[in-house]
């Protein structure tokens, strides 16, 4: 009895100092850090670009809290695999909100996940910047709210730029292939949109809609060079560039084409060349969220992006620096600058501050536009060619196409 | 809407390929069902650990003609051999288990898998490239097939024949006919059941492998890939009828075909086409095309 007595009264001492250390490090931690929560798709066919948008957040986050942070606070990112599934993204989103009470929201991929997480950014009032989905529906006005901001380029700018390569191409049956989801429908209709603007006597002859993930593209190929199209507006994203390539080639698609294709969706990410190495389509157009190549006009910005490029190389420990760093870079950029602006880790504050910000990026000069929280983000374009320099091919000539002119 | 003849062919053509490539796995995961009325959902995870060995393998022997081929059979044999060694420690548990648990388990399985080849081999995107003979395509009037899918082609008809000829044909054929009607009795005649069991699902791995290996150089090799390949697979084995080859067989071929005229004239809802086809099939034939009702 008096044992059991003594076990209990040890067993309930325990239990309060175990749970008052608890509670009086839960409080030291909100006190010293800001935790982020970085829902990123890292695993599957996207982790390929998931993960450098992740370091590229990390290494940011490195770098200012080796300078001490900001408002004395560190940051601190707690990713978790969305697995590039809208379903999964919502899942692990409220678990960080709810177990792991972050103070923002960073990331998500794919343009399934962006709207989902932006809903429960709404619900729960806390701050959600996307970095890399890219369908206008996520900042339309009737979706819009002061939780949400995209430091992504959206569908309207990439199928604008597109269609005004794809205007200068001179010929006139044009096709269109896109994974059957928000971000390709948007991209398609942005683009179809721009091109009949542009080139009126141009015809939208036929359009595929593959799923997401898609293995087997060989049917869609052949269904479409059945229709006999002379240029091709793709939006083959997520990491099934490679395998579309490689089937395309072998059924002689781009040949056909005569290499008038053109791949929006960062089909020209370094990622996806050194991926297919020399079997990647040469003489066919891409984008990117940043090149090894791209030398910005603009000597100061052009000192800022080597200099970014160099860091990221020492950070990453790679010889060619992935494309999609930048992406989890500016958007930590942006958060950390509306944090110092507001002097306020409080949601609606950081996000007023972000309203209409302008900062300098490695890729140049950026606005937060405050009537639509979308940042003026472009993106670098080019043709494929192959390079003595590397063992894969790169885009040359290189150029950045800004979507200030492209967004309204 | 028009039909040429040309269009025809190669949607066909593209279909069948898909189809071909579909069957040899998809006999791995009838055959293991047949036999060990096993429902393996890690199938697919063997497909794709047969994709990374064949890369892996040809990155230490190197490409060209032979290093492919080589490295496409260590690839497939190395799988069939882990096949045995997890079956004789795990699956082995799951014979005569409730499907929900099988389903659980092989499930959990194919989970481990995709994060042990992140683990191995990274998410960066891998790729294999075609042995150097059968890189180009044939051409003639409008109709395009390049090599490798003509290869697929054959190398499916060819799988589909070997297995007829070795389940039907041969001594161990029929024993493994016979551990699938009755078990128990097989081994009262002095068969040692257990190591049957073993050799059949280490031969569905090995299927399971091959297709992997061979379908490396026309796509990406990713970590999900397992996961993605495993819903057709089963597709195909509902509408030809579990546990039978030939069902396998057709079922490859109605899904291959299905899909690529679906695409063709339903660009938007192509995978209706396919998931319709099986809701009717389930309705009206719930054993499926080849299948024989379970009397047990």
């Amino acid at each position: 009895m008096k044992y059991a007595t003594k076990n209990v009264i040890s067993c309930m001492l325990a239990t309060i100092s175990f749970s008052l250390g608890l509670a009086a490090s839960s409080t030291v931690m909100a006190q010293e850090k800001i935790k982020i929560g970085f829902p990123m798709a890292l695993s599957g066919s996207s982790a390929q670009f998931g993960e450098p948008i992740l370091k590229g957040a990390q290494m940011y986050v490195d770098e200012i809290n080796a300078k001490g942070g900001v408002l004395g606070k560190k940051f601190e990112i707690i990713s978790r695999d969305s697995k590039a599934k809208p379903d999964e993204a919502v899942r692990v989103t409220r678990e960080l909100i709810g177990r792991e009470k972050v103070d923002f929201l960073v990331g998500s991929f794919t343009s399934g996940e962006g709207p989902a997480i932006s809903e429960i950014a709404k619900e729960a009032k806390v701050l959600f910047i996307a970095l890399a989905p890219k369908t206008d529906r996520l900042t339309a006005p009737d979706a819009l709210h002061p939780y949400v901001f995209r430091t992504a380029a959206n569908t309207t700018t990439e199928g604008r730029a597109a269609a005004a390569i794809v205007a200068r191409w001179k010929v006139k049956r044009i096709a269109t292939i896109a994974p059957n989801f928000a971000y390709g429908q948007d991209a398609v209709t942005a683009f179809v949109a721009a091109l009949k603007k542009l080139r009126p006597d141009m015809e939208i002859v036929d359009q595929q809609w593959p799923k997401i993930n898609e293995g087997d593209y060989s049917p869609f190929i052949t269904a479409q060079m059945s229709k006999k199209p002379e240029g091709v507006f793709s939006v083959i994203c997520c990491g099934n560039v490679t395998a579309f390539a490689k089937q395309a080639t072998g059924l002689g698609y781009f040949k056909a084409l005569n290499n008038n294709f053109i791949n929006v969706a960062e089909g020209g990410s370094l990622e996806s060349m050194q991926a297919l190495g020399a079997e990647y389509p040469l003489g066919i157009w891409g984008n990117a969220a940043d090149a090894l190549n791209y030398t910005p006009a603009d000597p100061a910005t052009a000192k800022v992006h080597t200099d970014f490029l160099n860091r990221v190389k020492a950070y990453t420990k790679t010889q060619y620096p992935p494309s999609w760093v930048v992406s989890g870079y500016i958007g930590m950029q942006f958060l950390t600058e509306g944090i110092k602006k507001a002097n306020s880790i409080e949601a609606l504050k950081v996000g007023e501050a972000m309203k209409g910000m302008e900062l300098m990026t490695p890729l140049g000069k950026m606005t937060m536009r405050a009537k639509d929280h979308q940042l003026t983000r472009g993106m670098v374009w080019g043709k494929s060619v192959a390079s003595k320099d590397h063992p894969f091919p790169i885009l040359s000539p290189v150029e950045y196409i800004d979507a200030t002119p492209l967004m309204d | 809407m028009q039909l040429d003849v040309a269009l025809f062919a190669n949607q066909t053509l593209s279909g069948l390929s898909t189809a071909m490539l579909m069957f040899i796995a998809a006999a791995g995961l009838s055959l293991v069902f047949g036999v060990l009325r096993l429902l393996n959902f890690a199938h697919g995870s063997f497909f794709m650990f047969g994709a990374y060995l064949a890369w892996q393998v040809s990155s230490w022997i190197g490409g060209g003609e032979f290093g492919f081929w080589l490295s496409v059979l260590i690839a497939a044999a190395m799988v069939a051999a882990l096949a045995g060694i997890i079956e004789s420690l795990v699956f082995k548990r799951l014979y005569g288990r409730p499907e929900l648990i099988q389903l659980l388990f092989t499930y959990s399985l194919t989970l481990i898998a995709g994060d042990a080849v992140k683990k191995l081999w990274g998410s960066q995107p891998l790729s294999l490239a075609r042995p150097p003979s059968l890189i180009g395509s044939f051409e003639m009037g409008g109709v395009t097939l390049p090599y490798y899918n003509f290869f697929l082609l054959c190398a499916g008809l060819a799988t589909a024949g070997i297995l007829w000829y070795v389940m039907q044909r041969t001594r161990i054929g029929m024993v493994v006919r016979a551990a699938a009607v009755d078990r128990e009795m097989l081994q009262l005649l002095g068969t040692r059941v257990k190591v049957v069991y073993c050799a059949v699902f280490s031969t569905g791995a090995f299927l399971a492998a091959l297709a992997g290996a061979l379908v490396a150089p026309t796509t990406s090799i990713v970590p999900g890939m397992g996961a993605e390949v495993i819903i057709p697979l089963f597709i195909i084995v509902v509408i030809g009828g579990m546990g039978s080859i030939w069902g396998a067989l057709l079922g490859s071929i109605i899904y291959g075909v299905t899909l690529s005229f679906g695409i063709l004239w339903f660009p938007q809802f192509s995978l209706f086409a396919v998931a319709a086809l099986m809701v009717v099939i389930l309705i009206f034939r719930p054993q499926g095309l080849v299948g024989e009702v379970q009397t047990r």
